[in-house]
């Protein structure tokens, strides 16, 4: 039996390798052992992480988990954040664009993560070509919402539908939303969508033989989970009709999984994490000297960064 | 119209009762505004009283996820489907998997603790579920209507026992006339007359003297009288049995799958003919890396592997890819991505692309080339003669003559490069022998069961089991035995020299490199320069970076270097420029690919299902690609050219399978069935695969498996519903560039409401791929399947029987004790395992049965942790040991090839070369070069978007809402020049397509019509289309299906498809142009006009 198999929630306190064995083994095993054990179960990490807190030896295995895939890094870095009180997290994101390949996994993610119809993209990836050949070069920009700490969007609702919530995420209530889509106007990194209720195979006939729309389209009616509830797709329900836009994929990141665009990312271009944590990735590269904002000029004050 | 409401939920009556899905709705609003954000509790808080925030992401919970495999395109990214009341909802990543966590999860992390970590996918691999759910998803089998043509699209639905039923015993099926069935091509049934006619057969072949070869015929027909009706021509046995007019052709076919496609195609049905696609990818790569890696033996070279290396990206510190579209397709995403842009960003990795087109990779790129296209061998060559000129080889790498020689100075392979090679008229031929030389002289004696073997003795009484090899070391020929662990010989880099044989006579050898050398010197780096049209600058700064990190630098190819009438020897030269800086096996350098044994064979059990096959059939004679015999051993022998190439140094030859079905050259195919093939749509010149899948005077039968009425399967006769990837078995293995041993397990993460399952054998399976076979081989009685298909008692009916079986020999592992197997799942695993598969039905899995099938407690807990991971895979850190990769090759490349020297060009009678050497790309099947004059100016090439993998993926509206239609490329000089603007409408010909369309042989044509885009992003005289658009069927166009028309959806018939466009074969005229040596067909080289439309 291996180290990571003893380390599951029930034994780290009372058998196996107990919580402080295990931090030692952070502290001071090879590089490799730790990760496997880190990566191998994220509760015992997260144990391990208070007591690290509490002892002020986090800087020290933050430099350990260098060694793990950025996304498993961030993960870890995740759970920590959710350890603190919601209004001492500051959510932001990081694009490097050096590192985005136009893949466009991002986009399609997040369109299966919740369940987005068609006309409706919370992340559009740009694509852009400069230069005359032999001289030329390709530009790949994601464009999630901003979650601006002014959001121009806010201001205009009349039924106040969207707001930064504490986390500093600019949600939508679509039970308020009226749908009149002064937000999509007001936005101007044009983030906002309308839910007009179309789906992909609404047009498709349904014959003997053929698999036809009453099971093809069960994938597209399946809940997504946004803000933390059930939505269906179901007659003119919510979210239809309502303005849509990223939400940093909240109900996944409170269960400690990141956002879908971030997981998902073929080139680990999109980073995600708590900038009020002085050991987390994202706020190592936010203070990068190639750090960007779109269209700083409007004081909007994004979350989101880019690396150029 | 549409049959169902737009909006069904609206009109559901309220009375009905509440499903599960609306409950939790309604305990979700009832929740209502409480689960807001600020007054969630904390995770921590929630975590110490062991509840998870539940609702926010239920799917992450790993009872709701089944672990399985990507196939929405061939990369086979391990997978997580998340799945919602049965209904795949979400895929993401499998982070176990090393395709898509860098590094990925130990594998004995708790799968309980996994459900929120995901490893990345690319947007293919996440529109997947629109494949599973796609509404133009056939669901009965369907017959080609009575009456009307093929390709009409024109169908009646017909239960699966009466297609069976007419497939296996003919008749008039189509009111044609008589159409012959499995029952009628199933002739030679007896295993045993079979091996003896394939013994026969075999002495007739092996016998050089045409007459006496004309004997033995006469001979096999006496010994035979009796079963001769059975042969295809008595007159030429060596054609084989009737059971060849059967042939299987496959387009994406993944081992499990595969083995049941060797198992009822040659065990079953006795036939040879179990074609595969491989040429269509990149053949010439492939069996380039074969000859390379042909094995001396003790008396010949053979084994060689169809297989390539790739670089192992994640320790390169330079790369250069030719024709290689890394972000794109050839395998990269996710797998090979990660490593390059954190590696040029954080690590330093410098890497160079060769590209006609300014492809995303390049993008990001130190240098791009944007080389001619065809002309990658003269940089290949250019390089290789500078590095020669300049003393940048591995001398200490090459000069190693052997393995012990090898393994003395830490290497695990080794080349052939310093061997002696016979120099004729100029020309490199055999390899020197140890007795030419007297080196050695010839002796008997008795080995230690009393046989009497040849040994071949030097004067210092070393003895070898075979006439050694020569290699000279400093200047005093020495023999060589290529696999001797305690001789180690290093030879002298470069020979040219003459010798006195034994005989007294004198002759002219050469090493191997100084043959490489003087191919190299052939041409100038200047005259290189010119031929693919860059710079000689270029040329040098790359082989000097190629030359300036070690072996930490790698050449990494694709199909753009294949594809083209050099493919083989451009394959060969960028493999020897690895070579000749020693960098195989090395970390950062050439990787080859590595994978755990689902056969069994290895540790003999738990199920060796090779086995497991009493009574199989054994397949003999010519295959109709003409390759399992060779032209000039053959009885149908008849000069040069031959009436249709042969391919003695390659296989699974797609492009030829209809052409020669065409031209009933070797001979006539009665019966066709394509599996999971676009053949007419994907191929170079497809549209003459159209011209004989139409004709049933050509081609009497065809049947189809597929999960749609495809490009090909609407030209079938008979359609069988398949199941798409993600409600199916398969193994996907892995790819070069994977330096870790792995196997990864396809397995049914849904079944879908209400799908059909048939009975075959008296048991219900869902109607598949599988059932289609078993079906068959019940109604023959076919060795191998049924009751006793695995062995007295033991059955082979479910899919799971065969399948579940090889799970359980991946979890033994590969020692005869088991001491390699993987953990047992504990009871929590176990627990996951069952939920997670709870919405599946009994007929795909019965935990019951699957138990009885594993049988031991044991090795069922062993193979449910290999299940709850989709695979199994070894652990990070375990492929390196130190600099060298662990899952090495560690065996022989052959530079300089003896057996590829000595084999004869069926259409020049001439020898292929046994050396890298230029050879210009666009040659005709006779070796002549191709003009087509002025009038066809660009040379159009293909390149893959990453949303779309050729014919399968244009079903994905995902996808297409990213990118709905393909454009045609073209560089802004030439469409200034042109008069053409961007978005214009242009149409595509060429000599051998002066139209410009397609003939759908049903009275129906499509243009090659695309939109043209005016960019700076590719080398001016090439146009380029992306390669996935311009369909014809696959729900893009009307069918009718029991006399209703059922409509298709014009968002799949968006973009062009230009392959008709592409040159065919001015002497054969049916077929795209082909590499002879190495099998590909020619994507790359075609001469096109392009014109407004």
């Amino acid at each position: 039996m291996t180290e990571q198999e003893k380390l599951t929630p029930q034994s780290t306190a009372s058998e196996g390798v107990s919580r402080r064995e295990f931090l030692g083994a952070l502290a001071v095993a090879g590089a490799v052992a730790a990760f496997e054990q880190l990566a191998a179960n994220p509760q015992a990490v997260l144990a391990a992480y208070e007591e690290q807190i509490v002892q002020g030896t986090l800087a020290q295995s933050s430099a350990d988990l260098k060694a793990l895939d950025v996304l498993e890094r961030m993960r870890i870095e995740l759970l920590r954040a959710l350890q603190k009180p919601v209004g001492e997290r500051r959510w932001v994101m990081v694009i490097d664009l050096r590192k985005c390949i136009g893949c466009h996994a991002c986009t399609i993610g997040c369109v299966a993560e919740n369940k987005l119809p068609p006309g409706v993209v919370y992340r559009p990836v740009i694509e852009e070509e400069f230069g005359t050949y032999p001289n030329v070069a390709r530009r790949f920009i994601p464009r999630p919402c901003m979650q601006c700490e002014n959001p121009p969007c806010v201001p205009v609702c009349p039924v106040r539908a969207t707001y930064t919530n504490a986390e500093g995420i600019v949600e939508m209530d679509y039970e308020r939303c009226i749908g009149c889509r002064y937000c999509l106007t007001a936005c101007p990194y044009s983030a906002r969508v309308s839910d007009f209720g179309f789906t992909y195979t609404e047009e498709i006939p349904v014959i003997q033989g053929l698999l036809g729309t009453q099971t093809a389209d069960d994938y597209e009616r399946a809940p997504n989970f946004e803000y933390g509830k059930e939505y269906a797709r179901q007659g003119r329900n919510s979210p239809v009709g309502n303005a849509r836009k990223c939400h940093f994929c909240q109900h996944r990141i409170l269960e400690g999984v990141l956002p879908a665009c971030v997981t998902t990312c073929i080139g680990r271009a999109t980073f995600f994490g708590d900038a009020n944590d002085p050991d987390s990735l994202v706020a190592e590269l936010i203070a990068s000297p190639n750090v960007l904002r779109l269209r700083e000029e409007l004081g909007t004050e994004p979350r989101v960064y880019y690396l150029k | 119209m549409s049959d169902k409401p737009l909006l069904p939920e609206q009109e559901q009556p309220e009375s009905c009762a509440l499903s599960r899905r609306d409950f939790l709705k309604l305990s979700a609003a009832t929740a209502g505004t409480a689960a807001l954000l600020g007054s969630l509790p904390t995770f921590g808080q929630l975590l110490a009283r062991g509840e998870s925030p539940s609702g926010n992401s239920p799917l992450s919970k790993p009872e709701r996820q089944i672990h399985t495999v990507c196939l929405q395109c061939n990369t086979g990214c391990a997978i997580k489907v998340k799945i919602w009341e049965g209904v795949a909802s979400k895929i993401e990543g499998n982070p176990y998997s090393p395709w898509t966590l860098h590094p990925h999860l130990p594998y004995t992390t708790p799968i309980a603790e996994t459900g929120s970590v995901e490893g990345a996918l690319c947007p293919k691999g996440q529109a997947g579920l629109q494949t599973a759910y796609d509404p133009y998803r056939i669901v009965s089998v369907l017959k080609r209507r009575p009456g009307t043509k093929r390709g009409e699209g024109q169908w009646v639905t017909i239960s699966f026992e009466q297609a069976l039923d007419e497939i296996v015993n003919g008749g008039d099926l189509f009111g044609e006339g008589p159409v012959e069935g499995f029952k009628d091509v199933y002739a030679l049934r007896d295993a045993k007359v079979a091996k003896a006619m394939a013994d026969f057969v075999k002495r007739i072949v092996d016998e050089k003297d045409a007459e006496k070869k004309r004997a033995l015929v006469e001979e096999f027909k006496t010994t035979f009288a009796a079963d001769l009706d059975k042969l295809i021509d008595p007159d030429h046995p060596d054609l084989g049995p009737k059971n060849n007019q059967f042939a299987f052709i496959w387009g994406r076919l993944k081992n499990g799958r595969g083995d049941l496609v060797q198992r009822f195609v040659k065990g079953g049905l006795g036939s040879i003919n179990a074609n595969g696609h491989t040429t269509v990818c990149q053949g010439s790569l492939y069996f380039a890396g074969k000859a390379m890696s042909e094995q001396w033996d003790g008396s010949k070279f053979s084994g060689g592997q169809k297989f390539y290396w790739q670089a192992d990206l994640k320790s390169s510190r330079f790369v250069i890819f030719v024709g290689a579209n890394m972000f794109e397709a050839n395998y990269g995403p996710p797998l090979r991505v990660t490593p390059l842009t954190e590696g040029a960003v954080d690590r330093g990795l410098r890497y160079a692309v060769v590209d006609p087109r300014f492809s995303k990779v390049a993008s990001k790129a130190w240098k791009w080339l944007p080389i001619k296209p065809g002309e990658d061998s003269a940089l290949g060559l250019g390089m290789m003669r500078w590095m020669f000129e300049n003393d940048r080889i591995n001398k200490r790498f090459l000069s190693a003559a052997n393995k012990a020689a090898a393994n003395a100075i830490g290497e695990t392979s080794w080349t052939d490069s310093v061997w002696l090679v016979h120099i004729k008229n100029g020309k490199p031929g055999k390899l020197v022998r140890g007795s030419e030389l007297g080196l050695v002289t010839r002796q008997t004696e008795t080995d230690k069961d009393g046989k009497e073997v040849t040994v071949y003795v030097t004067e210092d009484g070393t003895k070898f089991k075979f006439d050694p090899f020569v290699a000279m070391v400093e200047g005093v020929p020495t023999p060589v035995d290529p696999n001797s662990t305690e001789l180690p010989v290093y030879g002298d880099l470069f020979v040219d020299t003459t010798l006195q044989n034994a005989k007294g006579e004198t002759i002219t050898v050469k090493s191997g490199l100084q043959i490489i050398r003087e191919s190299a010197f052939e041409k100038t780096i200047e005259e290189y320069a010119a031929i693919a049209d860059i710079k000689p600058s270029d040329i040098i700064e790359l082989a000097r970076e190629f030359t300036s990190y070690g072996t930490q630098a790698a050449i990494d190819i694709h199909r753009g270097a294949s594809q083209h009438t050099n493919g083989f020897y451009t394959s060969f030269i960028f493999f020897t420029l690895n070579a000749l800086i020693g960098n195989f096996d090395h970390k950062g350098g050439m990787s080859k690919p590595t994978t755990y044994d689902r056969l069994g064979s290895r540790a003999k059990g738990p199920f060796e299902l090779a086995k497991m096959n009493n009574g199989a059939n054994v397949p003999f004679g010519l295959d109709i690609l003409r390759t399992t015999i060779s032209y000039e051993k053959s009885t149908i022998f008849n000069g040069y050219p031959a009436k249709r190439p042969w391919f003695p140094l390659a296989t699974d030859i797609y492009q030829e399978d209809l052409p020669s079905i065409g031209d009933a050259y070797p001979y006539p195919v009665k019966i066709a069935m394509f599996y999971m093939s676009a053949i007419n749509y994907a191929l170079p010149a497809a549209h003459k695969m159209t011209e004989v899948l139409a004709d049933p005077k050509k081609l009497p039968l065809i049947i189809t498996s597929d999960i749609l009425v495809g490009e090909t399967s609407m030209y079938a006769d008979y359609i069988f519903p398949d199941l798409s990837y993600l409600e199916r078995w398969e193994f996907h293995g892995t790819h070069p560039s994977v330096t870790y041993k792995v196997e990864s397990v396809r397995n049914p993460a849904i079944s879908l409401p209400g799908w059909p399952m048939v009975k075959v054998y008296g048991q219900e399976i869902p109607l598949s791929f599988e059932a289609l076979v078993l079906g068959i081989a019940e109604r023959l009685d076919l060795p191998g399947f049924g009751p006793n298909g695995l062995g007295e008692g033991v059955p082979f009916i479910y899919p799971e029987d065969f399948y579940l079986r090889m799970v359980a020999n991946l979890a033994y592992g590969e020692k005869e004790d088991g001491s390699d197997g993987v953990p047992e799942a504990d009871d929590r695993e176990v627990e996951i395992f069952l939920k997670a598969r709870a919405h599946l039905p009994k007929q795909v899995f019965d935990p019951e049965r699957w138990k009885a099938i594993v049988g031991d407690e044991k090795l069922w807990r062993q193979t449910i942790y290999v299940m709850n991971r989709g695979g199994r895979w070894q652990g990070e850190g375990k492929d390196y040991k130190g600099n060298m990769l662990a899952n090495a090759y560690a065996k022989q490349i052959n530079l300089y090839q003896e057996k590829t020297a000595t084999t004869i060009n069926s259409m020049t009678g001439e020898p292929f070369a046994g050396y890298p050497r230029y050879l210009p790309p666009h040659l005709s099947s006779i070796g002549e070069p191709i003009e087509d004059g002025d009038e066809y100016p660009f040379t159009l090439i293909t390149y893959k978007e990453i949303t779309m993998t050729k014919a399968r993926t244009i079903t994905n509206y995902w996808l297409l809402s990213v990118m709905p239609e393909n454009s045609l490329l073209m560089n802004a000089v030439d469409a200034q020049r042109l008069g053409l603007r961007n978005g214009d409408l242009v149409r595509v010909s060429s000599a051998s397509n002066p139209r410009g369309v397609w003939d759908l042989q049903n009275g129906s044509e499509l243009a090659m019509v695309g939109k043209l885009k005016v960019t700076q992003a590719i080398r001016p005289g090439v146009v380029a289309f992306g390669l996935g658009w311009g369909h014809w069927a696959s729900g893009s166009r009307d069918i009718v299906i029991d006399g209703r028309t059922i409509k298709g959806d014009v968002r799949r018939q968006a973009g062009f498809h230009a392959n008709a466009a592409m040159r065919t074969d001015p002497v054969l005229q049916n077929v795209t142009l082909t590499d002879l040596a190495g099998g590909s067909a020619v994507f790359y080289s075609t001469k096109v006009k392009v014109e407004k439309a």
